[in-house]
């Protein structure tokens, strides 16, 4: 990765803090030596069985036949089970097969040679997308007689969930207990979902996902329907079974971010201020019932006197699922072009416009800060560029809700001086284990080498799911308070063996202090426990005071991208990209910065690459890989800037999606000052990008 | 994945023996093995017998006369830094530069990339049962077509997908075959279109080994790729081109593009117009290379790779004129 810089975060006059400016993952050696096991690296459970669906290629189809005797007679086949008779979309679970072996898995799906009928199928959003709505009298009005007018539409393809680690679990039922190892960003829920698959009870389960290779929102379903078939398979046969998906079948059937087509038609003023108009959105969301809608306008910015209509539209293709910020890329895509087009449209300039649109002060200071930072006086007006290659600015905002969740922490502090922190919720690549070790070690006052972190099991005392961006703040008064609880205990005991005043001594950098002099070191302390340990408990309601209104717990971002456009060839190349986030009191800066970094890495991705691409014909997918579905590579990062904003802000607030939601817009912002001309779709690739400078619209 | 058994023959001879052995279904050659193992992976080919031919005919560069030969086992990594070869023929190191990763082109041997076979989606891809797979139409002729052929597609739209053999038509290369006997085949002569055989895409028999690659020097010889992404994707259009300088006028010039046909398509028409054109004039060099694109037939989605083609060719050009020095 190019250099990322490290601009100075505490600026004159923050009043916010971090805890942790220098820890590394604590995980970072077992993750790059392969010492840490994910679920799909447990191969080696005696006696593991493989089980895998059998699976719909096409949009819509009906299964006409298929030889069962042949793919049983497979050797090291134990099971063939066809259940359906036709597939709605492509990867639809129509049966399963059970094997010894992974080989046998796939010689059985041969050897069942399954023959399809195909039928009709809808696989894009446009061809099922019904007429727009009509427009209220009172937009209609604003329409009609305004001078300027955009009427545009917009649209953004299907990304899908593609973690390294794929989506499943290894289940083994020994009995009168099971072990779960599933790769799920919710050990508790994972579960949850098992107790009735297992026939056990939800404490006779113990579900594990120490390390888990990526999740972005698929993964929050429990056990999933990977879990749930291995753990069928392992009641019945009481063997650990392992089903995981692979690339192929990831694509398909493991949820995604949906496609969005929106038709906007906003009368403005001369000053670039909205006076209203009618957004009309389809979401393309499969086979999914709804939930296809995009956060446009996302209430951060004036839209006047707005209609907002919405058609979810289903398709035959693999349903949507949860993804990092739902709904808020698309729409910050289509809400930040739309408002450069209108300061294009009116003279006024992109920056200046959005300070019209926002009366929040947060807003304010961070659309200045980044301009500032990304050198935007560099800035050409939009068109006024003749070079081959031509560069462009621009940028977007975002903002993220603090969602509550119940918590529960335990800091165990051993008689050697060893610490364990203990919560039942999981690190799915944010740096939580590293930020409950880092809040177990602030608050109990010890180095952060003393600490071991256990999460990711389902026995620990409950933490919430990785969902929403809301582990760290709802895990953050717990673990306080249980380190803050265990920090009692071990004073309690000093107090008591020593004759020391309980009330005057406290413990920093791993010495007990009495009347702020350092009187013992931490591990002679321990020495003196009572017991071999002592256990600090913290709970956590989820409920914020009656005082705290909805928005105060928001994480506020700007981000500003620096690109260029080769207009020969339509080949954007981001140059820099300034991330401003608040996301309250930074716990660990390293991790903090690590999530700005992914979420912008992951929104310029969306931006110029990925892309589910169908075959009408068929509904199938053409690009079910990581070779032509495109993600981004080295050789297309920018520079990353990420500055996390503590100004006038208490607690710790949300920051695992938040970075993710502007990047695409403000990226397809910078191809439209670049080149004069919107690319008004998703991946801005470089037939689009042409397309737009010729004129015909992207 | 399917079982099979693994030979590593200690000659040319012996590989060629395996590989028509009929006691096997399948025999099949393996060097570098990235394709095959792509292959195998999407059980697009069940081969019963790997012939590892991966340690034979590894030798480097070294000149033959005024003609440069190398084993066909020579991996990319090794060609794009062979001293030998980045001076006496730039175009064809930087095509292997710059294809996939230093982790494929550590592993994947110049024949290999030379007789890989299309990465057409549909051919990829079990779902589809094309005309290349025996199957009753080309689904990308009204499907998704945007990386598909521009020229010569009729009726199986696939793109030649090798860096090297454009590369090698522009510097006039032959590989020596070995197996029945021995023949030298001339680069352009390698390749078929579909419209001649749809099954196959080279001329290379069952049993017969590719064993070493002559080409001819051209210090003035350069390769341009437009591509999606940066690192790691296939070109949407490249273009490989030789040149003989006369001062800073173009005396000669051999032009050929990739990702554009489902052959090395060697681009005559601007090779005659850009004889005589100041490489230092921008807009001659325009003219003459705005004709790569003429004749060529688009479909739905890939129109802007005829666009594409011209800027491909010139800056190419403009790589190559500025060889060497």
């Amino acid at each position: 990765m190019p250099g990322i810089e490290r601009p100075t975060m505490n600026r004159p006059g923050n009043l916010g803090q971090t805890l942790n400016d220098d820890t590394s993952r604590l995980d970072a050696v077992a993750k790059v030596t392969g010492a840490a096991k994910f679920s799909r690296d447990r191969y080696e459970l005696d006696e593991l069985l493989f089980a895998c669906f059998v699976r719909c290629p096409y949009g819509s189809a009906e299964l006409e036949s298929y030889d069962a005797e042949a793919a049983r007679a497979v050797p090291g086949v134990l099971e063939v089970e066809i259940t359906g008779g036709e597939g709605k979309y492509q990867g639809q679970p129509v049966g399963t097969v059970v094997a010894e072996s992974k080989t046998a898995l796939r010689r059985a799906l041969r050897a069942l040679a399954p023959q399809w009928r195909m039928r009709q199928s809808i696989s894009g959003v446009e061809e099922g997308a019904g007429e727009a709505p009509m427009t209220e009298p009172g937009p209609a009005k604003l329409l009609e007689e305004s001078d300027l007018v955009l009427d545009a539409t917009y649209s953004t393809s299907v990304q899908t969930h593609s973690p390294f680690e794929t989506h499943g679990g290894v289940v083994h039922h020994r009995g009168d207990r099971a072990v779960a190892y599933i790769s799920t960003q919710g050990v508790q829920a994972a579960a949850d979902g098992l107790d009735r698959e297992l026939d056990l009870k939800r404490a006779d389960i113990d579900v594990r996902c120490e390390y888990i290779g990526g999740g972005f929102g698929s993964k929050l379903n429990g056990a999933g329907k990977e879990g749930a078939l291995a753990a069928q398979v392992s009641t019945k046969y009481m063997r650990p079974v392992m089903v995981f998906t692979d690339r192929y079948e990831d694509h398909l059937d493991t949820g995604n971010r949906p496609s969005l087509l929106a038709r906007v038609r906003l009368a403005y003023g001369r000053d670039g201020t909205i006076e209203g108009g009618h957004i009309h959105t389809w979401g393309g969301v499969g086979v999914a019932r709804g939930g296809g809608g995009a956060v446009v306008p996302s209430g951060r910015y004036g839209f006047g006197q707005l209609q907002r209509t919405h058609e979810d539209v289903q398709m035959n293709t693999g349903a949507l699922r949860a993804f990092r910020a739902p709904g808020r890329p698309q729409g910050s895509f289509v809400e930040e072009l739309v408002i450069d087009e209108i300061a294009l449209g009116s003279g006024q300039d992109p920056v200046e416009l959005r300070l019209r649109l926002t009366e929040d002060p947060d807003f304010h200071a961070m659309l200045q800060e980044g301009a500032e930072r990304i050198g935007w006086d560099r800035r050409a007006a939009s068109g006024e560029q003749n070079g081959t290659v031509r560069r462009g600015f621009g940028c977007g905002t975002s903002s993220w809700g603090r969602y509550p969740a119940r918590a529960e922490a335990e800091v165990v502090v051993h008689r050697d001086g060893s610490v364990e922190a203990r919560t039942g919720t999981q690190d799915i690549g944010t740096g939580m284990r590293t930020v409950a070790g880092v809040l177990a070690s602030y608050h109990l006052g010890v180095p952060i080498d003393a600490v071991r972190v256990a999460i990711g099991r389902s026995g620990l005392p409950p933490g919430p799911a990785s969902g929403g961006s809301m582990t760290s703040h709802n895990v953050a008064p717990a673990m306080k308070q249980a380190a803050e609880d265990a920090k009692r205990l071990v004073l309690q005991a000093v107090g008591e063996r020593t004759g020391r005043a309980t009330d005057a001594m406290d413990i920093a950098g791993g010495e007990v202090l009495e009347n702020g002099e350092a009187v013992m070191g931490w591990r002679e302390a321990c020495k003196l426990l009572p017991s071999d340990t002592v256990v600090g408990r913290g709970e956590w309601s989820g409920q914020r005071g009656p005082s705290e209104r909805v928005g105060e717990g928001n994480s506020k971002g700007a981000q500003f991208v620096e690109l260029t456009v080769d207009t020969e060839t339509g080949v954007v190349r981001v140059e820099r990209v300034v991330a401003i986030q608040s996301c309250g009191v930074v716990v660990c800066r390293k991790t903090a910065e690590n999530q700005i970094i992914g979420g912008v890495t992951q929104g310029l991705s969306y931006a110029l690459f990925e892309e589910k691409r169908m075959d009408r014909a068929t509904g199938s997918m053409v690009n079910p890989n990581l070779e032509m579905y495109k993600i981004i590579g080295t050789g297309d990062m920018p520079h990353i800037e990420p500055v996390l904003w503590l100004k006038e802000q208490t607690g710790v607030r949300s920051l695992g999606e938040p970075p993710t939601i502007p990047t695409a817009g403000a990226t397809a912002c910078a191809v439209f000052n670049a080149i004069g001309a919107p690319v008004r779709s998703l991946p801005m690739t470089p037939d689009k990008v042409l397309a737009a400078l010729e004129g015909g619209g992207a | 994945m399917n079982t099979f058994a693994m030979a590593r023959p200690q000659s040319i001879g012996q590989a060629s023996e395996l590989a028509r052995d009929r006691r096997w279904t399948l025999p099949v050659l393996k060097a570098g093995g990235m394709d095959l193992l792509d292959h195998m992976k999407e059980g697009l080919s069940e081969p019963d017998l790997l012939i590892d031919v991966r340690k034979l005919a590894r030798q480097g560069a070294r000149m033959a006369g005024d003609r440069v030969e190398i084993g066909a086992g020579m991996t990319l990594g090794e060609i794009a830094r062979d001293p030998t070869i980045v001076g006496q023929a730039p175009v064809l190191a930087q095509s292997a530069r710059s294809a996939a990763t230093p982790q494929v082109r550590n592993v994947a041997s110049a024949a290999g990339n030379l007789l890989q076979r299309p990465r057409c989606w549909y051919y990829r891809g079990v779902e589809f049962h094309c005309l290349k797979k025996g199957g009753g139409k080309c689904y990308a002729l009204h499907g998704e077509n945007k990386y598909h052929a521009i020229f010569g597609g009729d009726p199986c739209y696939i793109v030649h997908p090798s860096n090297l053999a454009p590369a090698l038509v522009v510097l006039d290369g032959t590989v020596k075959i070995e197996g029945a006997g021995e023949r030298e085949v001339a680069l352009a002569d390698l390749f078929h279109l579909p419209s001649e055989d749809l099954r196959t895409e080279h001329g290379v028999r069952t049993g017969e080994v590719v064993t070493s690659i002559t080409f001819g020097t051209a210090p003035k010889s350069g390769f341009y790729a437009i591509k999606e992404k940066q690192s790691f994707d296939w070109p949407l259009v490249f273009a490989c081109v030789a040149l003989e300088m006369e001062g800073t006028r173009i005396g000669s010039a051999r032009v050929c593009a990739g990702a554009v046909a489902p052959v090395p398509w060697r681009l005559g028409n601007v090779e005659k117009a850009l004889v005589g054109v100041d490489v230092g004039d921008e807009e001659a060099l325009k003219k003459a290379c705005a004709v790569a694109g003429e004749g060529a037939e688009p479909m739905t989605q890939n129109a802007y790779k005829v666009r594409l083609l011209g800027v491909a060719v010139r800056r190419a050009v403009r790589v190559a004129a500025e060889g060497g020095e």
